[in-house]
């Protein structure tokens, strides 16, 4: 996805998204958060990407990807405009989020989606590649990289700071 | 004596049974629901249930509830075999380990999603009951304590719990359980509300007066139209059970638990002969 596509989209609006999503929820953001208040380098590049908070669960025998669903996304607010600022073109997750998380997108014309939640059965079934990109130690809490297919979402907070809940 | 791997068998196939496949009760409302995601839900429980999959990637944390007889003879005490339960159900399946040691300083991962957090109530006789909860993170945020005064009235307290539905509701992946505990102590009214979480939807209270009370508080929070996701459509509470205890004269604790839509959850029975 491009700016110009995210700047387009209006609330309620459902999408069937196809390509790459960076998977993080909360202790990886704290992480990243330490490592840029030390000015270290970070171990990944969120530059024009989407993030969604999600923590995959151990996959099935012979299968490299387990049950994937999105987390409460408010938790993740106070790292929203930090992600922004490396970047990020919009979350996912589930919920409704703080006038913070609201204002933030109108300020950086960034959107947040929400995708199913409990339906993480269905939604591993979009997934088609899964791997690492850091913290591994953090076992579901790591960062991971997926790659999807007719992923469902739908436009929860516009760029125009419309909100859906 | 009622032997660890009676109760280790039993027990782990429940526990995987009601992570992997949909609750019969939940299973009417998701079919008739007709609003936004509503294919990715009926997909889902059919997906999970034929691949075996969890139904939620966040497969919880296991508290148990232990109805021990006081003629029962154990083999080992009943918090290592249920946590012997638990590392053997999440290690075995493909389902996620939740749970973080130190809560505040490490947080490092167990590994194997122990502990479980146990209450154990001592009854009478030879039977063994255990009831537990798979209960996801999210839904668990929204747990509440309200120390009330012992003055205030019905009306009173079904707004003090709408108020703290209406709130937070659309965040616990709705239509929620709702699970009430009044009375006892602070601590014993939130146990009571988890209590309340293991009941089946058209379970009464056994006190009509507490059952009606459960009735009217589920018609109430069912005006607010919470819904499916939080998207408004559908229903918003399956339904409220409220356990209640003896209090003292100076307070009135109120517990609030949320389950979310899944409602994974179950009862083993055991025999000492």
């Amino acid at each position: 996805m491009k700016i110009d596509e995210i700047e387009k989209l209006r609330i309620g609006e459902l999408l069937q998204y196809t390509g790459e999503l960076i998977v993080m929820r909360d202790a990886a953001h704290q992480k990243l958060l330490e490592l840029l208040s030390k000015n270290s380098q970070l171990p990944v590049d969120l530059n024009e990407k989407i993030v969604f908070y999600a923590g995959p669960a151990n996959p099935p025998k012979n299968s490299k990807i387990g049950a994937i669903g999105p987390t409460t996304s408010e938790r993740m607010d106070k790292y929203l405009e930090m992600i922004f600022k490396l970047g990020v073109l919009g979350t996912v997750g589930k919920g409704k989020r703080s006038d913070l998380a609201v204002k933030l997108c109108i300020k950086y014309k960034r959107v947040y989606f929400i995708t199913p939640s409990g339906a993480a059965a269905y939604l591993s079934k979009c997934v088609k590649d899964i791997r690492v990109l850091a913290f591994p130690e953090l076992g579901p809490e790591a960062i991971y990289n997926i790659n999807v297919e007719d992923f469902p979402l739908m436009v929860a907070i516009d760029t125009n700071g419309n909100q859906i809940f | 004596m009622i032997s660890k791997r009676e109760i280790l068998e039993k027990l782990t196939n429940h526990i995987v049974q009601v992570n992997e496949t949909i609750n019969p009760e939940v299973k009417t409302y998701i079919d008739e629901y007709k609003g936004p995601f509503s294919q990715a839900l009926k997909e889902n429980y059919k997906i999970a249930e034929v691949e075996k999959l969890p139904l939620c990637q966040d497969t919880g944390i296991v508290e148990f509830f232990v109805f021990l007889g006081n003629e029962v003879i154990l083999e080992e005490p009943i918090f290592s075999t249920l946590s012997e339960v638990v590392e053997k159900v999440y290690t075995e399946n493909p389902f996620r380990f939740s749970l973080v040691s130190d809560p505040l300083f490490e947080r490092k991962n167990t590994k194997n999603n122990t502990p479980p957090v146990v209450h154990i109530f001592q009854v009478s006789g030879k039977s063994l009951d255990i009831k537990f909860l798979v209960k996801g993170g999210g839904s668990e945020n929204l747990s509440a304590l309200f120390m009330l005064k012992p003055s205030i009235g019905v009306q009173e307290l079904k707004d003090v719990i709408i108020g703290h539905v209406k709130e937070n509701g659309a965040k616990g992946c709705p239509p929620l359980h709702v699970g009430i505990g009044i009375g006892g102590t602070s601590d014993k009214a939130m146990v009571l509300s988890k209590l309340a979480l293991t009941k089946s939807f058209k379970e009464r209270n056994q006190n009509p007066v507490y059952a009606d009370f459960e009735e009217a508080l589920l018609k109430d929070l069912n005006t607010l139209k919470i819904g499916f996701q939080g998207l408004k459509e559908g229903v918003s509470v399956f339904s409220v059970h409220v356990e209640y205890a003896p209090t003292h004269i100076a307070t009135l604790p109120v517990g609030v638990s949320l389950d979310c839509y899944l409602c994974r959850k179950g009862v083993v029975k055991f025999e000492d002969r």
